[in-house]
């Protein structure tokens, strides 16, 4: 027992030691040649062709710029509220024609008065994704100028539906009339 | 309703009055629709439309022209803004027009009872004749609401169209309290042409 005992405990050792350094793979190449151009960043890998970088978000210009080197397309812009932290998370996600490789370049920034930089002058495509998150969250590009009202009627896009704190059952019942109520199987709970 | 079944549509001459079986039979069997595909109900077409289940030989059409309509097919969840277009679309088709709505949403919002988004009521905007409930109907479900519409419209008591004309203040109450005042002029001033 003792005997086969050792060699494993080593074994593991070794393996803890080596798993802040980034794997010699193509995506552990591609972040590290990323990290060397923006040290500010934090970089990891989630799984094989999915990478993953933390950002600040006064940086997040001058980063996108250095990773649109490597990253040509971007899919999407998704954003997260976070209501007891009070920060909007903004995630990039960017598509790596070369390298075949998925990152998620994420920021956070305050929910108050929310600002970002637009990323409209390195790929002319973020209008879209920087409009839709303005309509749903309250987001302000600086330097978009298309933001306004875009998918909504514009008595929601002043509320920005997709914010935790909209009172969605209260929106719901002031415009399409409060005979849709939920009961239970029994007909004596409100569900809601 | 039974007496106004018996003029089910106005004849320039009474005489007319003695086809009106021949032409039930005939608007029966030629229903041709408009399948505004709104959500998830849109995908349940194909099927019905090619060779498994094949409504051509039931004498239904997809029609892409709504002035020449009589089905309109609302297939899945409705938003305002689409609802607005629904409005448009089916004050642009001639009488007799019938409606036949598909799954839970349009019936009360189904899983989108809490959403912003979707119309809780459908029968509050439009009157329907056929609602098929399900979440999404089969194929066979929907050809089952078919057989029942033309089953209506033999017995003459598919008369939404009527509906709309003898309630139109009501109908236009509630979509005047969703959209606002004046949308009407304002979206359709293009399509409607009395307006």
């Amino acid at each position: 027992m003792d005997m086969n005992e050792k060699p494993k405990v080593e074994e593991k050792a070794e393996e803890v030691a080596e798993a802040p350094r980034l794997p010699n793979t193509k995506e552990g190449r591609l972040v590290k040649a990323i990290l060397e151009k923006a040290p500010y960043a934090e970089g990891s890998i989630r799984r094989e062709r999915r990478v993953e970088f933390k950002v600040p978000a006064d940086r997040i210009h001058e980063f996108l710029e250095v990773a649109s080197e490597k990253f040509e397309i971007l899919i999407q812009i998704t954003t997260v509220d976070w209501l007891k932290e009070g920060e909007f998370e903004l995630v990039y996600q960017l598509w790596s024609v070369s390298e075949s490789v998925h990152a998620f370049v994420r920021t956070r920034i305050p929910r108050e008065n929310a600002e970002m930089p637009t990323v409209m002058d390195i790929w002319p495509v973020a209008e879209t994704y920087e409009r839709e998150a303005h309509e749903f969250f309250g987001i302000i590009f600086k330097g978009n100028p298309r933001l306004g009202p875009f998918i909504l009627e514009p008595r929601e896009y002043e509320k920005h539906p997709f914010r935790k704190d909209f009172n969605m059952i209260g929106y719901v019942k002031m415009i399409y009339g409060e005979d849709f109520d939920r009961y239970d199987e029994s007909k004596t709970n409100y569900v809601i | 309703m039974s007496e106004r079944n018996d003029d089910f549509i106005t004849y320039e001459l009474q005489e007319f009055k003695l086809f009106e079986p021949l032409f039930r039979w005939a608007r029966k069997k030629s229903l041709w629709i408009v399948a505004f595909c709104t959500g998830c109900g849109g995908i349940e077409m194909p099927p019905l439309a090619t060779a498994r289940y094949d409504f051509e030989r039931f004498g239904i059409m997809p029609n892409p022209a709504p002035r020449m309509g009589d089905l309109f097919l609302i297939t899945g969840y409705v938003t305002p803004k689409t609802l607005k277009r629904i409005i448009i679309t089916y004050e642009m088709m001639q009488d007799p027009k019938y409606v036949m709505i598909h799954g839970s949403c349009p019936i009360n919002g189904g899983v989108y009872w809490d959403s912003y988004n979707v119309v809780k009521q459908f029968d509050k905007y439009l009157p329907v004749d056929v609602a098929i409930a399900g979440c999404m109907p089969r194929p066979e479900a929907v050809m089952d609401g078919i057989m029942e519409i033309m089953r209506k419209i033999e017995s003459g008591k598919a008369d939404g169209w009527k509906r709309y004309r003898d309630n139109y203040e009501w109908y236009k109450k509630n979509q005047d309290e969703l959209f606002g005042e004046g949308w009407r002029e304002k979206e359709g001033k293009r399509w409607l042409a009395w307006i």
